[in-house]
């Protein structure tokens, strides 16, 4: 670990390194662009011809490969957008006439017209608290629409039969499939680059734990409408290259049955593999023409099956399969020294941020007549304090108080029943996760909840990514942390595990992380709900050192939730406790340790009056 | 005037009993089932099968019901039961079910539309106008099939196990509840109930092996929008079937087709519970 300067905050140069075997895969990504444009030579025309369609197909399965097998979005819609681009180009064609300049138009028509979709899509599925269910159901509706929209349109749009015909590209088969091949080909890098940049992560953790990470300001919905807008546009250039080359427009390229066929070949290739999805695309595409022809139920059944069997057996897809073969006949070859995907980071430490609690007047929390209710039962009753910065404040309560939906109301503004939440001087109010994070709010969470197939250091750079830039192509080596979070990594020791998968870490570890990543988010106000539990008597008190310097020396305001009354008595300056949904006794440690009253609840007695013993 | 509030109302009843077999699987399972249409175009087939056997028209609402539940065992024991775990591969599973089951029938059948003759042919006459006395059925087949829904879940042990799986899966198993054999029954009633759909629909609709697709995502719509809850499902299928018929009616059929997708989506987008009450 690289401690930098003990003075002030080193801005370390950005350094970007290409993720690992980035030069092997673009070697063979050369390879099969070179391929493209000597492969029609020794192939037939008929499967050039075919392999032509295969590559733009496999071109949008990509887009499908991006948003479900990297990001979780399970669309059926990318076939709406391939038909738009398609579809801009036909109609383009047919009526204006071919030129280039009507080439250009129509590809922009077709790219912003998708986009335009493409964006009232995403604002239709993603928004705070949507089910992954609902994205589903809105891009199966999609293809729906646009195939009845195109029915409707009479001649214009050519109806059920489409447009044909058309002038189109001077342009021959071979000159086609250069094209398009060498077209894949680059897509796929570029693909591959972004899934695997720092970006990239950002991705897999929305699919992963998408709630969490709107807890680390990031706003989720937001950038699934943006991918979303990015993956239309690609297919829509997809559709355009089809209608281009086929000459042929019909409803069907922009039906639902075409948008799940994309997502049975994502299914099968292997999701969130990239060339897994291509391969397969382009190897079923093909055969189904070779055998279409002769057994066309029979291809199609058999498809159907080995789709089904897949999706229940091997959820992964077949290539995961067939690379765990590979591997397993490298055993015999010479053995090279076992790798890790993920990259060394070192870690540097955050020009630390001006804390506007010291600016502001206001308290850092202000808490009036909070109420939880849920379906009749009152779990938080009319709860009113005010935290400051400076102060260590800790909530303690039997089980059912209402501590941890404490918690979930001063983080989302969504959650509660009534009364008012402000954060120095912010209502909460009507205010999703991600933004009452911008306000400075930081929550750890009671049950680890963490991305699993992400590494520590993945994990650091998601909590950062609010504040930091963020690669989109590549990978930063560095990750500069604020010294809060640099302190409880070095305590546990979890900076020497900044390259493990977080899943691989023992309970007490994830502890760690969880509070590191609260940390490196650089917040004002922490509410913390038992982050040392699991974790052994030296590690909590060096969090808790960590702790109280935090709140001495910059001021955090911060609230915690310990079961453990030592641990609390410790480092708290004040205590709540909450019982009920009300507040029971609020003051100094001293107070609160003394009293009959906390003693009873905490022992499960009713309190009553010492009993006399006659002697 | 009443032709047009006896379109809504019948439209209202076919969609009611052609979602209610997957509002039970969603509730139970937790499943979205996409061979529902599948089993929907199973049920066609049957009828088809009973008028070129030349028995009554009327077996084939049993031998319907019986092929689809038998089927839905198959179903719920090989693909079904792996997936409980992963909801969204459940779809996908499902769909490609049903890719195999309508190519099971094209090779059997054949790709051709057929036509099933109706067990109750002419007009009725309603409040002095004339209407297809076979609509008229439908509502009290839509009834039933609510009622008998209705019955199972509030007159039977397993209806009480079934809500008990409904409202906390792990607590009823907690209590003792076989929670996977409700499972089978329920998948088993809901495949058994869209085949039944399959074969009322059948005098309306032609009989092909792409049948139970535009079925499917309706059903799916309504189902979605009415939170698991037989009421809500009368509630949206009265609101948005009505929907469809005023825009089939006024404007044009072709919007008319797409007016379920697109009010339902819209009206989750606004309110997430939909037709339920909390």
């Amino acid at each position: 670990m690289n401690e930098g300067g003990a003075g002030g905050p080193v801005v370390a140069p950005r350094r970007r390194i290409l993720p690992a075997h980035a030069s092997i895969g673009l070697g063979v990504a050369v390879l099969a662009g070179a391929a493209m444009t000597v492969a029609p030579a020794a192939l037939d025309t008929y499967t050039v011809n075919i392999l032509v369609r295969s590559f733009v197909y496999a071109a949008t399965a990509l887009t499908v490969d991006i948003l479900w097998g990297y990001c979780g979005i399970l669309t059926f819609g990318q076939a709406a957008f391939f038909g738009v681009g398609a579809y801009a180009a036909g109609i383009a064609f047919t009526y204006v006439g071919f030129s280039p300049q009507t080439a250009i138009l129509a590809l922009l028509a077709g790219l912003a017209l998708s986009a335009a979709v493409a964006a009232i899509v995403g604002w239709i599925s993603f928004f705070h608290g949507a089910s992954p269910l609902y994205v589903a159901i809105v891009t199966l509706a999609l293809p729906i629409i646009v195939v009845q929209l195109l029915y409707s349109g009479g001649t214009f749009t050519g109806s059920s039969s489409g447009l044909v015909g058309y002038s189109t590209f001077d342009l021959s088969v071979e000159a086609w499939f250069a094209i398009t091949g060498v077209g894949l080909v680059v897509l796929t890098v570029v693909a591959w680059f972004f899934v695997n940049s720092d970006f990239g992560r950002v991705l897999v953790a929305i699919r992963e734990n998408e709630q969490r990470c709107t807890y680390l300001g990031i706003n989720t919905s937001l950038l699934k409408i943006l991918l979303m807008v990015a993956m239309a546009m690609v297919a829509a250039v997809a559709g355009y290259a089809y209608a281009g080359y086929t000459v042929v427009v019909a409803p069907e390229i922009a039906s639902f049955v075409f948008g799940t066929e994309l997502v049975m070949w994502v299914a099968l290739g292997g999701r969130g593999t990239l060339i897994g999805p291509v391969v397969g695309t382009v190897a079923i595409d093909l055969t189904s023409a070779y055998l279409s022809g002769n057994l066309p139920f029979v291809w199609k059944l058999i498809v159907g099956t080995i789709f089904v069997l897949v999706i229940v057996m091997l959820p992964q897809g077949l290539l995961p399969v067939i690379a765990a073969a590979a591997r397993r006949l490298q055993r015999y070859l010479p053995r090279r020294t076992a790798r890790s995907s993920a990259l060394p980071v070192s870690l540097v430490p955050a020009a630390s941020l001006v804390r506007q609690a010291f600016g502001s007047d206001a308290p850092a929390l202000q808490i009036i007549g909070l109420d939880r209710r849920f379906a009749g039962l009152r779990v938080l009753e009319g709860l009113s304090f005010t935290a400051l910065g400076g102060q260590l404040l800790s909530i303690v309560g039997p089980n059912g108080a209402g501590k941890t939906t404490l918690m979930r109301c001063l983080s989302d503004g969504f959650e509660r029943s009534g009364g008012s939440v402000a954060v120095f001087g912010n209502d909460i109010a009507g205010y999703p996760p991600h933004r009452v994070a911008r306000f400075g709010i930081g929550r750890s969470f009671q049950t680890t909840s963490l991305f699993e197939t992400l590494t520590v250091a993945q994990c650091l750079r998601l909590a950062r990514f609010r504040l930091d830039h963020t690669a989109m192509w590549s990978r930063s080596a560095q990750l500069a942390l604020p010294d809060g979070a640099m302190r409880v990594l070095a305590a546990t020791g979890l900076d020497r595990h900044l390259a493990d998968e977080s899943r691989s870490l023992s309970h007490g570890m994830k502890r760690a992380l969880e509070l590191a990543m609260v940390l490196a988010q650089d917040p004002k106000v922490l509410l913390l709900d038992e982050p040392t539990a699991g974790l052994s008597r030296s590690e909590r008190t060096l969090i808790g050192r960590v702790l109280v310097d935090l709140s001495r020396r910059e001021g955090l305001c911060i609230l915690l939730i310990e079961h453990d009354l030592d641990f609390v008595r410790d480092i708290s300056t004040r205590i709540i406790v909450l019982h009920q949904g009300k507040v029971l006794l609020d003051g100094s440690v001293e107070d609160v340790v003394k009293s009959d009253l906390v003693r009873s609840i905490y022992a499960g007695k009713v309190l009553q009056p010492a009993p006399r013993v006659a002697s | 005037m009443i032709p047009f509030v006896l379109d809504i109302i019948t439209t209202a009843a076919i969609l009611f009993a052609v979602a209610s077999g997957l509002l039970i699987v969603l509730g139970v399972l937790k499943i979205v089932n996409f061979a529902h249409g599948a089993f929907l175009t199973m049920g066609g087939y049957s009828a088809l099968l009973i008028t070129q056997l030349g028995w009554s028209a009327w077996a084939a609402y049993p031998a319907a019901f019986v092929s689809g539940f038998l089927a839905g065992a198959l179903v719920e024991h090989f693909v079904i039961r792996p997936l409980y775990e992963r909801p969204l591969d459940a779809i996908l599973a499902t769909w490609g079910l049903g890719i195999i089951i309508g190519q099971l029938i094209t090779i059997v059948f054949g790709r051709e539309i057929r036509f099933v003759q109706t067990p109750i042919a002419g007009a009725a006459s309603v409040l002095g106008e004339t209407y297809s006395l076979y609509r008229l059925f439908l509502i009290g087949a839509a009834l039933v099939v609510g009622g008998g829904i209705a019955a199972l879940l509030g007159l039977t042990r397993l209806g009480l196990e079934a809500r008990a799986v409904i409202m906390n899966e792990e607590l009823a198993r907690a209590l003792g509840i076989n929670s996977s054999f409700v499972r089978l029954v329920t998948f088993c009633l809901g495949a058994g109930l869209a085949s039944l759909a399959g074969a009322l629909i059948t005098p309306l609709s032609s009989v092909d092996p792409g049948m139970g697709v535009p079925w499917l995502v309706n059903a799916f719509m309504l189902v979605l929008v009415s939170s698991v809850s037989l009421v809500s499902l009368a509630a949206a299928a009265i609101v948005l079937g009505g929907a469809q018929v005023v825009v089939s009616t006024f404007v044009s059929p072709v919007l008319g087709g797409l007016t379920i997708v697109v009010l339902a989506a819209l009206l989750l987008r606004i309110r997430p519970q939909g037709f339920a009450h909390e």
